[in-house]
């Protein structure tokens, strides 16, 4: 059963024309001409319960944009959303009580405020019981490591640390559905990590469903099964990750560490460097196994691995055929 | 944790609303949350005290050179006048349009994403926390009060029924202040920038309040507009009510207008609020 439908989904925003030339900044005040800018431009898709979906796009692709619809900030010019059988920004305070929204570039919890103080206010707007406020706070602390950091104020700690303040305050309360807009922006290596497994295991232990918004594809690669991608404001793809792969990236590499190779049938040699030599092919046509044995009867080979082309590649490429 | 559940609690047909206890619970978690940050910013905060106290202190000074002498000017006497220059000094601290809305700032920073997405309405939230954030100042003037009796420009209350109605008068004036600024601050939904003309407003509003020169010394014109404007429900009707300026019926009449201004102004920030919330445009990001 689908926890989120949205159907040809629109918004426009509109701002005054930027007249140019003399006055211009007066005239632009002035002036009843408005620009729109189709932000969304008629998307479709639907979440099943359970489900983690990345949804990705290129800046200003609109993808901020349906996220802040979905949650019922904004309101759509044009569309359909339901989320769990509600109209998010008609029943906002149904809608508010079922999903937990982490933004990466905005915090949730009180800036001058120690982390504990949020987290209690947040029990309280989402009329939490005491005892499981109490629970919660417990839970988390352990799997994000809160205790530390539970009584310095908001505007003391890193960026990780909030993330972790940030994620405990949106599943306070356990929504059905977490929306993630950039989680990890701006994160390190391990802190990453840390919130990548924090939200895989919250999806395996309660079957959460996660909306994810990202620019570091190894968080879409670690979690998600499925992406939506959107391009000016249209849904450009609708999938699983690997089908995206071979779709839109068929060949594989074969990088050899060999003496002297010129050619190989049925593989193109794409880069030389070093001793090494990379060889581009289909898997399809030429089954990975035979291209290996062509190579091996034939030259004196001391290394040798296939490598896999990345997500990070394959959409980049989408992008640029786009343009 | 809760899978099992999950699909069962999403179909309930659940109720919007909310029992009146659980939202009266959030809005005071709200105040209480805005009074503490209000504490967190300790040097601002005493030494917003202590001008307080010099400025108390300068203005006594100041009503005694003008009067240069006399007891009385008006047929008002020196004492009232110091007494209402304290008051309303005191009163602002509580009651100021300097300290009106967040609203605007939240707006231009795009933190009103967050507001939005809680479980409890936007107005709700804006007013309890200004509530809480103002009651910051009611240790202030615990203290302040005191000092104004020793320096002699404090004076007990008219009546026994001034001495009760003030607190009423105060808490319509808290009320009245923080609407118009709610009102205000939900204009930057559609301008987005009302820092210019909140500047103008602050300095109208507190002319009219009364705060600077009481209305009885305004000029006939000018204290028929400071009546039929809200801002004397903000800063003079307590102030006269202390000083018994207004008696018996009066202070009925003076607090009915308190409330009539309260009814007005909920009834169009309830207005201006459901055009506005569909115009929101989330900053950034």
């Amino acid at each position: 059963m689908p926890v989120i439908e949205v159907a040809d989904l629109v918004k426009e925003f509109s701002r005054p024309t930027r007249q140019e030339g003399r006055f211009a900044g007066l005239r632009t005040l002035l002036t009843r001409e408005q620009t729109v800018k189709r932000a969304v431009d008629g998307v479709n898709f639907t979440v099943r319960q359970g489900e983690m979906v990345g949804y990705l796009g290129p800046n200003g692709a609109g993808k901020s944009t349906t996220i802040k619809m979905l949650t019922g900030i904004l309101v759509p010019t044009s569309g359909t959303v339901t989320v769990a059988g509600a109209t998010p920004w008609r029943d906002r305070s149904r809608n508010a009580r079922r999903i937990g929204v982490v933004f990466g570039q905005r915090s949730q919890l009180w800036w001058d405020l120690p982390l504990r103080d949020s987290l209690w206010l947040i029990s309280r707007l989402y009329d939490v019981p005491e005892a499981r406020f109490r629970e919660r706070q417990r839970q988390f602390s352990e799997v994000l490591d809160l205790g530390p950091f539970l009584d310095t104020p908001v505007r003391q700690l890193s960026l990780g640390q909030r993330m972790r303040g940030d994620l405990a305050a949106a599943m306070l309360y356990d929504p059905d559905i977490l929306y993630l807009d950039e989680p990890t922006v701006g994160l390190d290596v391990i802190a990453k990590e840390r919130i990548r497994t924090f939200v895989g295991e919250l999806n395996r232990a309660s079957g959460t469903t996660v909306v994810l918004t990202t620019h570091d594809l190894d968080d879409v690669e670690e979690l998600c099964d499925r992406i939506i991608l959107i391009d000016h404001g249209r849904v450009a793809y609708d999938g699983a990750v690997d089908e995206l792969k071979t779709r839109y990236a068929p060949h594989r590499e074969l990088v050899v560490q060999t003496d002297r190779l010129e050619s190989v049938e049925g593989a193109e040699v794409v880069r030389r460097e070093d001793g090494k030599v990379w060889l581009r092919f289909d898997p399809v046509r030429t089954p990975p196994a035979e291209l290996v044995a062509a190579v091996l009867a034939r030259h004196r080979v001391t290394d040798l691995s296939i490598v896999e082309p990345e997500l990070e590649s394959v959409i980049h490429r989408i992008y640029a055929d786009r343009g | 944790m809760n899978a099992p559940t999950a699909s069962a609690t999403m179909t309930a047909p659940t109720s919007a609303k909310r029992p009146a206890g659980t939202l009266l619970r959030a809005c005071l978690a709200c105040a209480r949350m805005e009074f503490r940050a209000a504490l967190t910013y300790r040097t601002a905060y005493l030494s917003s005290f202590a001008m307080m106290l010099l400025q108390i202190w300068l203005l006594t000074v100041v009503w005694k050179a003008l009067y240069d002498g006399r007891a009385e000017v008006d047929g008002l006497s020196l004492t009232t006048m110091t007494a209402y220059a304290t008051l309303t000094t005191l009163q602002y601290q509580l009651v100021s349009p300097w300290r009106s809305s967040p609203i605007d700032q939240r707006v231009r920073e795009g933190k009103v994403a967050v507001d939005l997405l809680r479980p409890v309405g936007f107005p709700a939230q804006m007013l309890s926390g200004q509530l809480g954030w103002a009651s910051a100042a009611v240790p202030v003037l615990l203290v302040a009060l005191p000092f104004a009796l020793l320096i002699g420009a404090g004076r007990a209350p008219a009546s026994a029924a001034a001495g009760f109605a003030y607190p009423v008068a105060l808490i319509g004036a808290l009320l009245v202040n923080q609407l118009l600024g709610l009102l205000l601050g939900m204009v930057s939904f559609w301008t987005l920038e009302v820092s210019g003309a909140l500047m103008a407003y602050r300095f109208v509003a507190q002319f009219f309040s009364g705060a600077l020169v009481p209305l009885w010394f305004m000029p006939g014109p000018v204290r028929a507009a400071a009546e039929w404007l809200p801002f004397q429900a903000t800063a003079y009707t307590p102030a006269a009510v202390y000083l018994g300026r207004v008696e018996g019926l009066g202070i009925i009449a003076a607090l009915g207008v308190q409330l009539a201004w309260i009814c007005a102004l909920g009834a169009l920030a309830a207005f201006v609020w459901s055009r506005a919330r569909r115009r929101v445009m989330s900053q950034g990001g």
